[in-house]
């Protein structure tokens, strides 16, 4: 396995999101590329708007795999904290993952979750934590910070070697061998979880246009798709 | 009303007014005030409640915010650790003092509770109603009622990072809360359950608060408007309480408003009466004045204008005396002499003869004699000197004199009490012996001489007008005969009551021949025969009989009637005259002519007409002129005389001697005859000077070739010295009284009578008529004329 650690230095004042998408899209290709199974990867492209036909970024795809069990991963991740912010706001990993979460502010920040998939606490600390926090259950776990209430992140665990997370143009490309799937779509507005039983990828790749209800600013998370 | 109770009155009711409008002006403003005040209290404290309120929930919200943010309190909650979550919740509400505290999921559903009845499970009905704020805001509050307790809700999210639960704590609105609101609002505060008359009240800071005696103003600030759930504020504060503090400063100028009234009161009584009691005086004043008293003495000592109107009013007083003072001068005084005038002069006399009614009053009224040729001849200012010495000298001795009046222009009067024996012509003779001396003007002594009538009374009269009018008659006399003095006899007078009357009845004597001719023989006293006769006039009054002349006479020569009766008398004897004439019996007659009917200018052509229409030979008519009427105007009586005589008449001056004529008019007038006045015969026997005049005057008559009658021969005696004396003819009682034709036909038949001369021509119509130019004559003498 190659672990590729992507570090994403960014400038702490710009918006994350238009480095992190480059950056997802290189874990994707690298993460892919690593894959021992040399299988027939057909691309599927994903363009997904809203309501009004505006660009939904940051929305996680999930390919499941009907066919066959994937095999399973081990790899880390990062998830910093920067400007009181999680950096990045939402981030997908395969079960297996040990995900890091390096403090770059100046001030501290206690890491928690009480989320069923992975509940834990980084008790307050600068820097990098020693520990890094393994997850080994599939589902969302919703990150946040003890002492500043909107410090809020999503971490998305999947069992699946197939997901990507939109851009902020809302496309997303994901190359998955052919077979059956089950697609799952997830937004932190989206009004109800979007999942589809089945759908087939062939050789010649699938265009899919998705049209997500996504609610404007909502408190509550939105059910994670089983 | 009088003005002293105006006054007070007027003082006591505007100040009452004056204090009852301040007192209520200032009570209205002060329930004004006291309503501003409770209301701006009120609003201030509504506002101020709300800010209570309002931080309280800060306050709460923090408090709760704080119990959410704890670590531990979000990891029970995610571990859905209810115990741990109970106690979290029972300790963070003691620590905040908050009585109740709920988590409930976020859908509203209740995970824990404590000190409150909500269910676990159920729904927490205040949750459910603040989801949508608190979604939107984080937290929200609201007021909430459970178990009829009050309680003010604060919920508030828990996150973890997003919300998974809430947290509500609520804190009850009890009596201390209420308590605390109160003391910081000064505002009694009440809280309320329910609305529209269900209200039940939970809180009450006053127990009075909803007394409607207090007079409360309130504020009702709604807490919450859950429909049966409707939690009400209620702020009041009390009018009467406000109003307090003046109420008991007016009941203290209640007390200062009377009693300043009573004063006033008591000053506006004085002031009134300050000012109305000399004005009391000053009327009182007034009212004498008005009486015709001007002796009061006006004193105000003031220096206001009542002492001012007093020194008028003294001032007025003295004009005013000395005004009707200067009246009286006017009205009582004469200006020439300073004398009384008439008014005052009977006036006087008036009181005298009130004042003393026993005594003897004379009055004398005195006639200047020819005063109008003093002023003819001196002038009138030596004329008016002249009254005023004699002014002077008529009031030289009061004590003789009572008062002094001037009457007229030339004409004096005087009365004087006389001593119980006293005698009138004494004093009359004393006052003219004062004018006896010449009065001297500018040098010159001028003589006055003065006529006087005498009247005395209670003898004569008693009433003033009738004593000055007897007066006057008597001075009429005394100048008719010459006398210096006369006294009043009654037979001056004709009966007063009926002089007006007299004068119609005189007329109808004349016209219903009532007059009656009577006949006194007169005697040539050498032969003693019948020589003629005087014809008297007699009135056959219809209910008084036979009057004599000397009843209507005198009256008759004032009225001026005499010369009716003069004319009546002389148709009547010539005519009579005429018939005796042509019966053969001719009887000489003599009529009286007075003094008025010698100024009659017709009286000659009327005695002419008439001697011709009744063709009487004039020598058988003799017109007996008395004596008095040439003193007037002795020129003017020698012109009738005259004339008469030429109608061949006998003249014959009556009264002779008794008279002031002058003894050259005899010589110059054509009379045929004297007769010697009564008066002279009456004293012959008895005066020697009485006979020596006689005498004197028969012989100064024969030497002028007048013959010489005597009249009022009453006694042998008299007769015989007159005979004596050769006094041609005579008449009186002696030989006969006064007859009518009837009584004197039968005394004259067996009288031998004395020759008339039958040869005398018949008489002259030429000669008549040449008397005059007047053609009325021939009217008067037309056969079948009206005669006189």
């Amino acid at each position: 396995m190659i672990g590729v650690r992507f570090s994403i230095a960014n400038d702490a004042l710009s918006g994350g999101n238009r480095a992190r998408a480059p950056a997802v899209f290189a874990l994707m290709f690298g993460i892919l590329s690593s894959v021992a199974l040399r299988v027939e990867a057909a691309p599927v492209e994903f363009q997904l708007t809203d309501t009004h036909g505006g660009a939904v970024a940051d929305a996680v795809v999930i390919l499941d795999p009907l066919d066959a069990d994937p095999p399973p991963s081990h790899s880390n991740a990062v998830i910093d904290q920067v400007n009181k912010a999680f950096v990045p706001h939402v981030s997908v990993v395969r079960t297996g993952t040990s995900i890091s979460f390096p403090n770059s502010d100046n001030i501290r920040h206690q890491v928690y979750s009480f989320s069923p998939a992975k509940t834990f606490t980084i008790k307050l600390y600068a820097g990098s934590p020693k520990e890094t926090i393994a997850v080994e259950k599939s589902g969302l776990i919703v990150l946040g910070c003890n002492i500043h209430d909107s410090m809020v992140g999503f971490l998305a665990v999947v069992n699946t070697p197939y997901f990507g997370k939109s851009t902020p143009e809302g496309m997303l490309r994901i190359d998955a061998p052919n077979g059956r799937y089950r697609l799952r779509v997830w937004h932190e507005r989206l009004a109800q979880p979007f999942a589809a039983e089945s759908i087939s990828i062939d050789a010649a790749g699938l265009r899919l246009p998705l049209k997500l209800n996504i609610l404007a600013g909502s408190a509550v998370p939105a059910a994670w798709p089983e | 009303m009088r003005l002293r109770t105006r006054i007070a009155i007027t003082f006591v009711l505007l100040l009452a007014a004056v204090m009852a409008t301040a007192l209520s002006i200032v009570s209205i403003a002060n329930h004004n005030n006291a309503a501003r005040e409770v209301n701006r209290q009120l609003d201030v404290g509504a506002s101020v409640f709300r800010r209570l309120i309002e931080t309280n929930r800060r306050q709460l919200t923090q408090a709760a915010q704080a119990v959410a943010q704890d670590f531990g309190f979000r990891e029970a909650i995610a571990a859905h650790d209810t115990d741990t979550i109970v106690s979290a919740l029972q300790n963070s509400g003691s620590r905040i003092g908050a009585a109740m505290v709920v988590l409930t999921s976020l859908d509203g559903r209740v995970i824990a509770a404590s000190g409150s009845t909500a269910k676990t499970g159920r729904a927490f009905l205040p949750v459910k109603t603040l989801l949508a704020d608190t979604r939107n805001a984080d937290s929200a509050s609201t007021i909430f009622v459970e178990g009829g307790r009050i309680f003010e809700l604060v919920m508030t999210s828990v996150r973890g990072p997003l919300p998974i639960a809430y947290v509500a704590m609520g804190f009850e609105l009890d009596a201390a809360a209420a308590q605390e609101l109160a003391s910081v609002t000064g505002l009694d505060v009440t809280l309320s359950i329910g609305r529209g008359g269900r209200e039940s009240y939970i809180v009450q800071t006053s127990a009075h608060a909803h007394d409607p005696q207090r007079e409360t103003n309130e504020r009702k600030i709604s807490l919450s408007e859950i429909p049966g759930a409707e939690v009400t504020a209620t702020l009041s504060r009390s009018l009467k309480e406000a109003r307090a503090p003046f109420d008991r400063l007016a009941n203290v100028l209640y007390a200062v408003a009377a009693a300043s009234l009573l004063a006033t009161s008591l000053a506006a009584v004085w002031l009134a009466r300050n000012i109305t009691r000399p004005l009391q005086n000053l009327i009182a004043a007034v009212d004498r004045i008005r009486a015709g008293r001007y002796d009061t003495v006006l004193k105000i000592e003031r220096q206001d204008e009542l002492g001012t109107l007093a020194e008028g009013m003294q001032l007025m007083q003295s004009a005013v005396d000395s005004r009707d003072q200067a009246i009286r001068q006017l009205a009582y005084r004469d200006s020439l002499t300073g004398l009384m005038n008439r008014t005052a002069f009977a006036d006087s006399l008036r009181q005298i003869l009130a004042d003393e009614p026993r005594t003897t009053v004379a009055v004398a009224v005195i006639n200047i004699d020819r005063f109008r040729r003093i002023n003819e001849c001196l002038g009138y200012s030596v004329g008016d000197e002249v009254l005023r010495e004699i002014g002077h000298r008529l009031t030289a001795a009061p004590n003789i004199v009572g008062a002094v009046a001037r009457l007229a222009a030339d004409q004096f009067a005087a009365f004087a009490c006389l001593a119980p024996r006293g005698s009138d012509a004494d004093w009359a003779s004393s006052l003219l012996m004062r004018l006896s001396e010449p009065i001297r003007v500018q040098t010159r002594p001028i003589d006055v001489t003065a006529t006087m009538g005498i009247v005395v009374s209670p003898n004569d009269a008693a009433d003033v007008d009738e004593l000055l009018r007897c007066a006057e008659l008597a001075l009429s006399r005394a100048r008719r005969v010459k006398r210096s003095v006369d006294f009043y006899e009654s037979s001056l007078k004709p009966a007063t009551s009926d002089q007006l009357s007299l004068l119609g009845e005189l007329q109808a004597a004349v016209d219903q021949d009532q007059l009656r001719l009577a006949f006194q023989p007169k005697i040539d006293l050498a032969s003693s025969r019948v020589a003629g006769a005087e014809v008297l006039l007699r009135w056959q009054h219809p209910t008084r009989g036979l009057l004599s002349p000397g009843t209507f006479i005198p009256f008759a020569e004032q009225t001026g009637f005499i010369r009716r009766l003069t004319r009546w008398t002389l148709n009547a004897a010539i005519a009579r005259a005429a018939l005796w004439w042509r019966s053969g019996n001719p009887l000489p007659l003599s009529v009286n002519i007075s003094a008025d009917d010698l100024a009659d200018p017709t009286l000659d052509q009327r005695i002419a007409a008439a001697l011709v229409q009744h063709e009487l030979p004039p020598a058988l008519l003799t017109l007996e002129v008395t004596e008095s009427g040439f003193i007037d105007d002795p020129e003017g009586a020698l012109r009738v005389l005259q004339s008469l005589s030429l109608l061949r008449v006998r003249l014959s001056i009556d009264d002779f001697g008794t008279g002031y004529s002058s003894l050259s008019y005899l010589a110059r007038m054509p009379v045929d005859e004297i007769k010697i006045d009564r008066s002279f015969i009456d004293g012959l026997k008895t005066d020697s000077d009485f006979v020596a005049i006689v005498r004197a005057t028969i012989e100064m008559s024969h030497s002028l070739g007048l013959t010489v009658a005597a009249e009022g021969i009453e006694t042998h005696v008299a007769a015989n010295i007159l005979q004596q004396m050769k006094c041609d003819t005579g008449q009186g009682y002696l030989y006969g009284r006064p007859m009518l034709v009837e009584d004197l036909q039968r005394w004259l038949a067996g009288r031998d009578r004395m020759p008339v001369d039958k040869t005398r021509r018949q008489f002259d119509v030429e000669g008549a008529l040449s008397l005059t130019d007047d053609t009325n004559i021939l009217h008067l003498i037309r056969p079948g004329g009206g005669g006189i």
